[in-house]
């Protein structure tokens, strides 16, 4: 083992989940589906990257992006007019002088009114030519992935869905992170006993808390349910607002309690649960079934967006990794360094922020890779079951149960089957091969 | 022991009492109005748009049978500024109207006034005599007004006032405008007079035993009524709103499927990942071991969904083979309840051997996954060596030595695996068209049917907690290293 001034555990980890092949293949993956997703615009577009008609030159998938209604005006030689409406043009049946396509040369959304009703990739594929006539499509052009009943392009949908899929994979497990490890950490660190108060600021704490909730979500529940119904923003942002009034008056109170305590009842010490608490609420949590869980949640909020599909996620499953941080925590916090941290009057903010945290955080990880998975999984799911994201939303999963209403249409349950699998996989494996990079007892 | 277990079964009654108030938030915050759905399903389709005084009484009359006209739970929390006889009010629209409005301007006495004037001026607007000329103008003076009732908007309520007025003068009537000017000032006092501070000051109100969390949990014990309601600790989830059946004989008739399949895919699982899991760590880093934890890593990313809908592709399929019906737990044109035992098994078992396909592997691959590493994690310590030391044949170490202890994790697993088998139902039991509970979720869903997604939500959260519960005591009793004293 290197012995150098720059040698970090970060580097020695890389350099032993470089060694897991199937890992670091797949961390390749997920690098690529990151670049298709982020690409997917110009991945698969049915408006041309760069096309020259009638002497002009345009950039439709770009100036679409920026500007879904461009209507442009040509001028022709004799004083006559060409409109060109980006939105309603069949770029496909111009007669173009040159063309750029994208890759997948069509939208998610974009319906071919020529290859409808389940048009198979190898069946005879057709479109409009610039003569006005039906006829067989030029390679360039062809669905590879073949296409649904509306004649929508399945490569196109899975490229897009790549987008949709990592997205709440990714946010979703920020949120449970955001959540699960300063929950686990508090409760692995304080564990019952650890901290004292005196028993009026225990109660006053208490009884801020109830302040602080009833401002936030009884006398502001007017302000909040208006704001949501203006946009999500604005009610996310006045959300935003109770959590702070929530803040302040734990605060407020905590430390009026903690200055106002006299007499000796009052003085005397009592011990917060902190891990009862979150032990109690992860118990809870978890013997809950998270898909009965998540299609309640959904039932009741009756709302389809990303935004509550992420959310409910997110809340419902940072229990995994509060437990993981939690059992590191417990660990950690015996080790020798934290106790000199301690006798050196480190505070406890900084100790398990500063000392503990970032050493408890790699079975931390080794969860988020795991539930990056299992959050693709449910989204899919949940798309299947057409109960996730709205229709006009394209994902793997409401591909798949396309393919689901026909049979014959075997491409419709393949590929997106297939693309679910390969990420999950892949996130998977990065999990496996994260856990036992980062874990120096596994090493040999 | 006996003070674990004790202590065990004390931690328990509060988890279930936390789910129980988890269900019963989500049953009261749904959107839909039960109200109004169930009065659509009782009153015909022609009298829907009147407002008559017979869809009032029958919405009236399921609003006392549900208890939706009383307090939500025992004690509430409310501000100074809130009123005390909301529940009252028939519609859910104008209830969240009034605490908008109360919310914003913190004077309940003045809000009142507002909203008896409004009444006053739709029974006006309704007893005005009708001829071919105004009956338009009537109808939209009506329709403003109504939706007036379910605002809480200052704004739209003034951009609604306005309209009124427009309306009123064209009609030329005294009368309307008169009414319409103290509709008028009324709204005026409301927004002049606001003490909104009132809102801000806590006020805890005691209800009783007369509440909705009470008659939903405990029915009608203690409360000194009759609504027949026994309450979900004896059985009673209530009536689904689908249907008006009683939500629990839904599910008895449903629950018999998904367990079925449950117990069948989870026996099949370990009958399978055991053996597996022992074999592949006799034969550690062999070729079949690797193939092995290749395929079942494979099968462990495979979403059910996708092989589910593959399977049915492939075999149930008359293009591919035709070996298996596409869906459903038998023929219903053929099939009859009072054949024999052996008839029916005879004649369902084919619909029943591609779902447990699905279900098992998705649970073997995640029991022979945890049976793989709690027997190398046992292989690994002393008393093992020890044993190998002695001589003892590897088969024995294995079989007699390590089996038991390894399989320790699969007790917990047999808590787990239950909730997952439910929840991952939802998914296959729709794609199998197999009407268990999943199913009925999934349609209760659709239809937001929130008795039923409640009473689901419920009892599988109230089954695991059991058998949580179980695999500790088990567990308690198995296993002599883990002390369970403080």
């Amino acid at each position: 083992m290197k012995t150098s001034d720059n040698f970090s555990f970060g580097k020695y980890a890389w350099e032993q989940f470089k060694k897991k092949k199937t890992a670091y293949l797949s961390f390749y993956i997920i690098v690529s589906l990151f670049i298709v997703a982020l690409l997917s615009p110009f991945l698969a577009n049915h408006q041309p990257l760069f096309v020259k008609y009638k002497g002009i030159s345009y950039f439709p998938a770009f100036s679409t992006l920026v500007n879904s209604a461009k209507i442009d005006t040509i001028q022709l030689a004799q004083g006559k007019f060409d409109v060109v409406n980006f939105n309603d043009i069949d770029w496909r049946s111009k007669n173009k002088d040159f063309v750029i396509w994208a890759p997948i040369p069509y939208s998610p959304n974009f319906t071919d009114k020529y290859n409808r009703d389940y048009t198979s990739p190898t069946d005879n594929q057709r479109y409009k030519n610039h003569e006005g006539k039906i006829d067989n499509i030029p390679f360039r052009l062809r669905h590879f992935m073949g296409t649904d009943k509306l004649g929508r392009d399945v490569a196109a949908g899975i490229v897009h869905g790549a987008k949709i899929s990592l997205l709440v994979g990714i946010f979703s497990m920020l949120l449970a992170a955001l959540i699960g490890i300063p929950l686990g950490a508090f409760a692995g660190y304080y564990g019952n006993s650890e901290v004292k108060v005196s028993r009026f600021q225990y109660w006053m704490t208490a009884f801020g808390l109830f302040i602080g909730l009833f401002v936030a979500f009884v006398s502001r529940s007017q302000i909040i349910s208006s704001s949501f119904q203006e946009s999500i923003l604005s009610g996310t942002w006045s959300f935003l607002v109770s959590l702070f009034i929530i803040m302040v008056a734990y605060f407020l109170f905590s430390f009026l309690g903690k200055k106002l305590a006299i007499g000796s009842f009052l003085k005397k010490e009592v011990d917060v649960p902190i891990d009862a608490f979150v032990s109690r609420t992860i118990e809870i949590l978890n013997s809950l079934p998270s898909l009965i869980l998540i299609i309640t949640i959904a039932a009741i909020i009756n709302e389809r967006s990303l935004v509550v599909l992420v959310l409910i996620i997110g809340l419902t499953s940072w229990t995994g990794i509060a437990r993981f941080m939690r059992a590191e925590m417990l660990k950690i916090k015996e080790l020798e360094y934290i106790q000199t941290a301690k006798v050196l009057g480190f505070s406890d903010r900084r100790i398990i922020f500063g000392h503990a945290l970032p050493n408890g955080l790699a079975p931390v990880f080794t969860s988020v890779a795991f539930g990056i998975a299992s959050a693709i999984l449910t989204e899919s799911g949940l798309s299947f079951l057409g109960i996730g994201v709205p229709d006009d939303i394209i994902t793997w999963g409401n591909l798949l149960s396309l393919g689901r209403e026909e049979f014959e249409a075997s491409w419709l349950v393949i590929f997106p089957g297939l693309a679910i699998f390969v990420t999950v996989t892949a996130y998977n494996l990065i999990g496996e091969g994260l856990r036992d990079a980062l874990d120096p007892k596994l090493k040999k | 022991m006996l003070k674990y277990i004790v202590r065990r079964f004390l931690i328990f009654i509060p988890t279930l009492v936390a789910i129980s108030l988890l269900a019963f938030v989500i049953s009261i915050n749904s959107p839909a109005d039960p109200v109004e759905q169930l009065a659509r399903s009782a009153t015909s389709e022609g009298n829907t748009n009147s407002e008559s005084s017979a869809t009032e009484k029958i919405k009236n009359e399921i609003r006392e049978r549900l208890g939706l006209d009383l307090p939500v739970f025992y004690f509430s929390v409310k501000t100074w500024a809130d009123c005390d006889t909301l529940n009252n009010i028939t519609s859910k629209a104008q209830r969240e109207s009034l605490t908008g409005l109360t919310r914003q301007y913190g004077n309940w006495e003045i809000i009142q006034k507002y909203r008896i004037t409004l009444q006053h001026f739709i029974s006006d607007i309704n007893s005005y005599p009708k001829d071919s000329t105004s009956a338009e103008i009537i109808n939209d003076l009506r329709f403003t007004s109504l939706s007036m009732q379910e605002t809480s908007d200052p704004v739209i309520i003034d951009s609604k006032m306005m309209a009124l007025k427009t309306l009123t003068d064209s009609l030329e009537q005294q009368n309307l405008s008169h009414s319409l000017t103290t509709l008028n000032k009324s709204f005026d006092a409301v927004k002049s007079n606001s003490s909104t501070w009132l809102n801000y000051l806590p006020r805890i109100q005691l209800n009783g035993f007369n509440n909705q969390y009470h008659i939903w949990i405990l029915g009608d014990l203690f409360t000194g009524k009759t609504r027949n309601r026994k309450g979900v600790l004896r059985g009673d989830f209530g009536n689904s709103y689908a249907d008006n059946q009683p939500v629990i004989n839904k599910i008895k008739q449903t629950f018999l499927y998904s367990f079925v399949l449950v117990v069948i895919s989870i026996i099949m699982a370990y009958a399978i990942s055991i053996p597996l899991g022992i074999y592949a760590a006799y034969k550690a880093d062999s070729i079949f071991d690797n193939v092995s934890s290749v395929i079942i890593f494979m099968l462990f990313s495979l979403p059910s969904f996708f092989a589910g809908t593959w399977l049915l592709y492939y075999f149930a399929n008359p293009d591919h083979f035709m070996w298996f019906p596409t869906g459903g737990v038998n023929d219903p044109a053929v099939f009859d309840e009072n054949w024999s035992l052996w008839k029916k098994l005879m004649h369902q078992s084919p619909y029943f051997v591609l779902p447990v396909i699905t279900y098992t592997y998705s649970s073997f691959a995640f029991t022979s996954r945890i049976m793989k590493v709690s027997i190398l994690d046992v292989l690994g310590q002393d008393y093992i060596r020890t044993a190998r030391a002695k001589g003892l044949s590897e088969y024995t170490v294995l079989t007699k030595h390590a089996l038991k202890n390894a399989m320790l994790p699969m007790i917990t697993m047999f808590a787990n695996i239950f909730p997952a088998a439910v929840g991952g139902s939802v998914i296959l039991e729709t794609i199998f068209s197999i009407p268990g509970m999943g199913s009925e979720i999934y349609n209760a869903v659709v239809g937001t049917d929130i008795p039923m997604i409640v009473a689901v939500f419920t009892i599988t959260g109230f089954l695991t907690v059991i058998g949580y519960l179980f695999s500790d005591i088990l567990y308690a009793f198995i296993d002599p290293r883990i002390k369970y004293e403080n």
